[in-house]
């Protein structure tokens, strides 16, 4: 069952087209990566999918249901746009996480503002509250930082705020967490706990999409792959299919560049 | 004429001075981030002119401005003075928020990007993101600049004896017709108090946010 459809994304700035027509699905529980070379529009791509960025032509929907149609000229509700959003989590690059908040509070942030909106918020908000740190406290858990809930982003390794990025993604319960490059703002020493946390989201059968350079985990955790360059997609296919099989010559000059 | 009564002079000019300080914050504070809010505006003739005043307000003297706005009324369109102390006001006021929607605006500008978007895949709205993520951080980037220009407030009251308000340096003066030229200078311990006090509530405050970065 395919959960998540692109169909024919075109996203320009200004007068250049970044992307030229990207289409894809991506089946329940499986995970997509997207490579290519720096600038082919992998980032554009994740945030013309997770609402950040609104492209000028394609549809999306999640589940049949359409988050995302250029054609659509109504302005949305903020309660459907939110609904929408909710569908899709995004770990950055460069983390973002509050700073003035500690690790429970970042998980739990969002969260609590959305309860604030349930009709019986007032009479259960000691009930709710607790469900949503008790909830945040077993994934802070879960990415191995129970050790750290009261400490602030400022007193964490860029690889404890990632995975701290992750559970705070995990907290709103995503229907598909995009992950856009998760270790490339990292030490090298340090990529291997934020790959070691995705890989156990895959196991749980998260249906994600990772853009990243890290092509042995690529190959390792992917059920399907995306080659993108200057704003097309240039080949797809299984694991195996990419870095096995192809025989793009493209695909395999910018594979080549990672052999070393 | 005992040193006991100088003081108790100035002080009556501090009184005066203090309150020009405080009424100046409680409305230049709030109108400076309307300011801001116009002069980073997406429609460019409200930008434009915001950003005219803006020029204007900080590229003429505040003296001048003092009496443009206690004398500008009577000689342009005949109408009545302002009390002269309401017309010291009114125009710290003005003036000062110019200052202060600068700072904000370098404020909102410095903080990143992601935090905005972070909070909205979140499923924040933009009022959440604004008083739950983004208040904060501006603030704390807010303190250090807007605490050398309270500072400066401090010392720019002392302009309104132009407009004859019974200030701080205005009290000191006038005890150089009863021959004693030193209280005028001695006026500088109040100012130095003043500031002084400032400076350490404001490192309080700093202190108090130094928990994160
Ligand atoms: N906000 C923007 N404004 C203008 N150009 C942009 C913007 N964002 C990205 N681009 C351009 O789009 C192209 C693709 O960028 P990006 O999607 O970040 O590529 P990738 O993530 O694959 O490295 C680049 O040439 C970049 O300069
Ligand atoms: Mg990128």
């Amino acid at each position: 069952m395919s959960v998540l459809e692109v169909q024919d994304i075109h996203k320009s700035f200004g007068k250049s087209e970044i992307l030229s027509g990207i289409s894809f699905s991506l089946d329940e529980g499986k995970v997509l990566s997207i490579i290519g070379p720096s600038g082919s529009g992998k980032t554009t791509l994740l945030r013309c999918i997770t609402q950040l960025e609104r492209a000028e032509a394609g549809k999306i929907t999640v589940d049949g249901d359409t988050v995302f149609d250029a054609a659509e000229t109504a302005t949305l509700s903020k309660a459907e746009k939110r609904r929408r959003q909710l569908y899709f989590g995004l770990v950055f690059q460069s983390f973002n996480l509050f700073p003035q908040y500690n690790v429970l509070e970042n998980v739990t942030l969002a969260m609590k503002l959305q309860a604030k909106e349930q009709p019986d918020f007032k009479e259960k908000k000691d009930e709710i509250f607790a469900a949503i740190d008790e909830n945040a406290r077993s994934l802070i858990d879960s990415v191995g930082l129970s050790d750290k809930l009261a400490n602030y982003p400022c007193e964490l390794s860029g690889g404890q705020q990632q995975r701290v990025a992750i559970a705070r993604a995990l907290a709103m319960k995503p229907r598909i967490l995009c992950f856009d490059e998760p270790t490339s703002a990292l030490d090298p020493e340090l990529t291997n706990e934020v790959l070691a946390v995705i890989k156990g989201l895959v196991k749980l059968n998260m249906t994600m999409i990772i853009v990243t350079h890290e092509m042995r985990f690529a190959k390792e955790v992917s059920d399907r792959i995306i080659f993108m360059e200057g704003g097309n997609i240039c080949a797809e296919g299984s694991s195996d299919e990419i870095f096995v099989k192809s025989e793009n010559p493209r695909l395999k000059e910018f594979l080549g560049s990672f052999q070393s | 004429m005992s040193f006991w009564e100088v003081n108790l002079t100035i002080m009556q000019g501090l009184v005066t001075t203090a309150e020009l300080f405080f009424l100046t914050l409680l409305f230049a504070l709030p109108l400076g981030l309307i300011i801001c809010l116009g002069s980073m505006s997406k429609i460019t003739p409200i930008r434009l002119i915001v950003k005219t005043i803006v020029w204007i307000v900080r590229g003429s003297p505040l003296m001048l401005q003092i009496l443009i706005v206690y004398y500008g009324p009577g000689l342009l369109f005949n109408l009545p003075l302002l009390p002269r102390f309401t017309a010291a006001v009114v125009t710290f006021v003005i003036n000062y928020a110019c200052y202060f929607s600068e700072i904000y605006r370098g404020g909102i500008q410095s903080i990143p990007k992601g935090q905005y978007e972070a909070g909205q895949v979140l499923g924040m709205t933009r009022s959440q993101v604004f008083f739950k993520v983004v208040l904060l951080q501006l603030v704390k980037r807010v303190i250090p600049p807007m605490g050398n220009e309270l500072i400066t407030l401090v010392k720019d009251t002392a302009l309104v004896r132009v407009i004859a308000v019974y200030e701080v340096i205005w009290m000191g003066e006038s005890f150089i017709k009863k021959g004693m030229i030193w209280p005028l200078f001695y006026t500088a311990v109040f100012y130095l108090a003043f500031n002084g006090i400032l400076t350490l509530l404001l490192n309080r405050v700093e202190k108090k946010l130094d928990y994160f970065h």
